[in-house]
């Protein structure tokens, strides 16, 4: 695997640790979204850059082309969620909304 | 490649951006500029499809719903952030990039691959003739989404 | 043929909301329940036909055009699938009566529906990145449908599962692009072949470890299991008894299973792993299930444990060992199912899902005592339910092959698990009836008729475990212990 492909690879991991940040210190439901796109576009990233190498890029674009709708889908269903949170607690902050024991 | 390592960084300064600012819809905008990072990447990487999906779909539409969940829920106020995170952020951001760095450097040429295959057919010949179980999947991942928006707004009739 | 396990269920949900426009409850519980009878019958009876000669590749063809789409049956395909349209339609029964008091039937039968639609097309996949698509499909019907209730618990229950299950696919996605790199392709048989020439140890490592931390969390696995005890006991319960039942084996267990047995194969090294993580879960959750007061919640933290047994079998590697394994796969979604179905009716009778505040409920329901007794037992191991001949299998597994310590921690964690069964049995159903439950009636009677289905089911399975051993779990185990050969053999074209 040449080198262009690691650096991709590096940066898509430094994307995935700013993602996982997010998910792990915010506070703000919609910033813990925000964390998901991020590692939603490492995801992208690490795809279509391993088809670029293997020098399928048709391939992979359709392949990060399916995940894109399913993200989409994603974001929908978590967004619809969001707002029926804040609708009950009215409040945007995870703590008020985290009741339950793990 | 060094304009394509200059628009990863942006990709990724952008996403930090998105992720640190205080105000919500400064970040759902910087969301919207990494995503139209990434597709020019992905342009530059002969991948026009992929690109075009990542600007008009992620930058676009995404950003709208983004948007149109921050109006809808104004009401919930201001979340303080732990100021905490905010400030170690860049520190931890940094131990991992040398952390990052040192481990690709090592993984270079580490991995062993097949020769690559030569791809054949156009674009649509991938996606529609190869690919063809991923679009049945697409339309059913289309529907549960739909299906599930539609659930979790629904009017209830009674209170329970 | 096989097609319609994807589809009959895509289109009937795509046509619910409409139906669901002029009659909101008699049509889409009419309909929804025929498809899923309708599929049950299909894998009961065409299936094997199909597969009696070894493993095959369907392919669909489109008014005489060959499309892309195709199907990997074999016997493991099989047999999950004859246990997804069993138990979706027990569950499909109940929710005829349960789901009255949530309104929105045609959506909840539409997302149902889709969920699956998803696992089906999991269970046919032959290609990697089908399998997450899939996958996807069914985790985006189970987030609604764990939040259906819109109260506080279950959205929170639903966010957190969310989030969990993005962590998962980015995992299992990496691993996959990782595998493209280094094979060039995505489907099980040309990525078996080529990690067998290539011989890269551990990098297929790397890619195994992020599978397991992606599908151990489907399949939540300890230490990845934090989303369940929160999301199956806020869920309705006809969706506990799926998610216990179904979709963690689904998108878990056989995910995990298919690739490290059919792709990677199955070294020693990944036997290991998956019998220890096997039995962590199995300890902790057992003892974590003691705790709980919630019925439903110590439900969940047994259906981790049961699923440990479930992943120690198949870690060990051997024919009996997987055997093993597999139908306790079986017991457990049909006894899993039966106990969540019944939580749910005992939650409607009673209000509560609280264990101190219940008693004496046997006195008023006393089929659902009678059936939450069989599924409890069962489970628990107790002869001659079909519960104890799986882990008997599972036992005599683990002897067999030497590994005395974890045989030790089965037979002790299956007498931990019986404690707490009798102890939700004896504080919900038996002692003193609590006043205000004098006037609690049974429950209603597709409630009743879908978990008696569901208790007879378990008697059945343990009286004629022989039969079903060898009709069922054994061409799903050999399709298992085949190895790689089984991807290459008759999946390769």
């Amino acid at each position: 695997m040449n080198s262009t492909w690691f650096v991709y690879l590096g940066f898509a991991a430094a994307l995935l640790i700013v993602g996982l940040y997010a998910l792990l210190t915010m506070k703000n439901v919609i910033k813990l979204f925000i964390g998901i796109e991020v590692i939603g576009k490492a995801v992208s990233l690490v795809l279509l850059s391993t088809g670029f190498a293997k020098n399928n890029i048709l391939l992979a674009q359709s392949l990060v082309i399916t995940f894109i709708v399913i993200e989409v889908s994603l974001v929908a269903t978590a967004l619809a969620l969001i707002i029926n949170i804040t609708r009950r607690t009215k409040s945007l902050d995870v703590r008020k909304l985290t009741k339950l024991r793990g | 490649m060094t304009g394509q390592i200059l628009l990863l960084s942006g990709l990724v300064f952008f996403s930090i951006l998105a992720i640190l600012a205080k105000d919500l819809i400064r970040s759902a905008v910087s969301l919207a500029v990494a995503s139209l990072f990434l597709g020019i990447i992905f342009f530059r990487m002969s991948a026009p499809y992929a690109g075009v999906f990542e600007i008009s779909v992620v930058a676009g539409l995404i950003t709208v719903l983004f948007i149109l969940t921050i109006a809808l829920t104004k009401a919930g106020g201001d979340v303080r952030e732990s100021k905490l995170a905010t400030l170690i952020f860049p520190l931890v951001f940094i131990v991992f990039v040398v952390i990052d760095v040192l481990v690709m450097k090592s993984l270079l040429h580490k991995i062993p691959a097949l020769p690559d295959t030569a791809e054949s057919g156009s674009f649509g010949d991938v996606l529609w003739k190869q690919r063809t179980s991923d679009l049945v999947g697409q339309l059913a991942v289309i529907l549960a989404g739909v299906f599930s928006v539609l659930a979790l707004f629904r009017k209830r009739d009674k209170d329970e | 043929m096989i097609f319609l396990f994807i589809g009959l269920p895509l289109v009937v949900a795509a046509l619910l909301p409409l139906i669901g426009k002029v009659s909101k409850k008699t049509a889409p519980d009419v309909l929804a329940n025929a498809v899923f009878l309708a599929l049950l019958v299909l894998a009961l009876t065409s299936g094997r036909q199909m597969i009696g000669s070894g493993p095959v590749l369907l392919r669909l063809d489109w008014l005489g055009e060959s499309v892309g789409i195709t199907a990997a049956v074999d016997g493991f395909s099989l047999f999950m699938l004859m246990i997804v349209s069993l138990v979706t339609l027990c569950v499909g029964l109940f929710s005829i009566n349960y789901m009255d008091h949530y309104g929105a039937k045609a959506n909840y039968y539409a997302l149902l529906l889709m969920m699956m639609a998803g696992m089906n097309g999991l269970l046919l996949a032959s290609d990697l990145f089908n399998v997450y698509v899939f996958l996807e499909v069914a985790a985006i019907a189970s987030y609604a449908l764990v939040a259906f209730g819109l109260e506080h618990d279950e959205l929170e229950a639903s966010f957190k599962y969310l989030m969990l299950s993005v962590i998962a696919s980015a995992a299992i996605l990496i691993s996959i692009a990782v595998i493209f790199g280094m094979t060039g392709s995505l489907s099980f048989s040309s990525v078996a072949q080529a990690l067998r020439d290539l011989e890269a140890g551990p990098v297929v490592g790397v890619c195994a470890a992020l599978f397991i931390m992606g599908f151990g969390l489907k399949a939540a696995l300890v230490p990845f299991h934090a989303w369940l005890p929160d999301a199956h006991p806020s869920a309705p319960a006809s969706i506990s008894a799926i998610l216990s039942g179904l979709l963690i084996k689904v998108s878990g267990v056989y995910a995990l299973a298919r690739i490290f047995f059919n792709v990677f194969g199955l070294t020693p090294a990944l036997s290991q792993i998956l019998m220890w993580l096997g039995a962590v879960s199995i300890v902790v959750a057992a003892f974590l299930a003691l705790g709980q007061k919630d019925m439903k919640r110590m439900l969940a933290y047994s259906s981790i444990s049961q699923v440990g047994y479930v992943v120690l079998g198949l870690g060990i590697g051997t024919p009996l060992g997987i055997a093993g394994g597999l139908f306790h796969l079986l017991n457990h979604a049909v006894g899993k199912g039966l106990l969540f179905l019944n939580s749910g009716s005992v939650q409607m009778a009673t209000g509560t899902r609280d264990l101190e505040e219940m008693g004496g409920l046997a006195k008023r329901m006393p089929v659902t005592a009678a059936t939450n007794l069989i599924g409890s037992l069962s489970i628990a191991g107790v002869p001659p339910l079909a519960g104890f001949w799986s882990k008997l299998l599972i036992i005599i597994g683990l002897v067999q092959a030497r590994h005395w310590p974890l045989a030790v921690i089965a037979v002790l964690a299956s007498v931990l698990t019986l404690w707490y069964y009798l102890l939700i049995q004896r504080k919900a159903f038996f002692g003193k009836l609590e006043a205000r439950w004098a006037n609690v009636k049974e429950a209603p009677f597709w409630m009743t008729v879908s978990t008696v289905i569901l208790a007879l089911l378990s008697i059945g399975l343990g009286l004629f475990f022989s039969t079903v051993i060898k009709t069922w779990v054994q061409p799903a185990s050999d399709a298992l212990a085949g190895g790689i050969k089984v991807a290459l053999a008759s999946w390769g074209f």
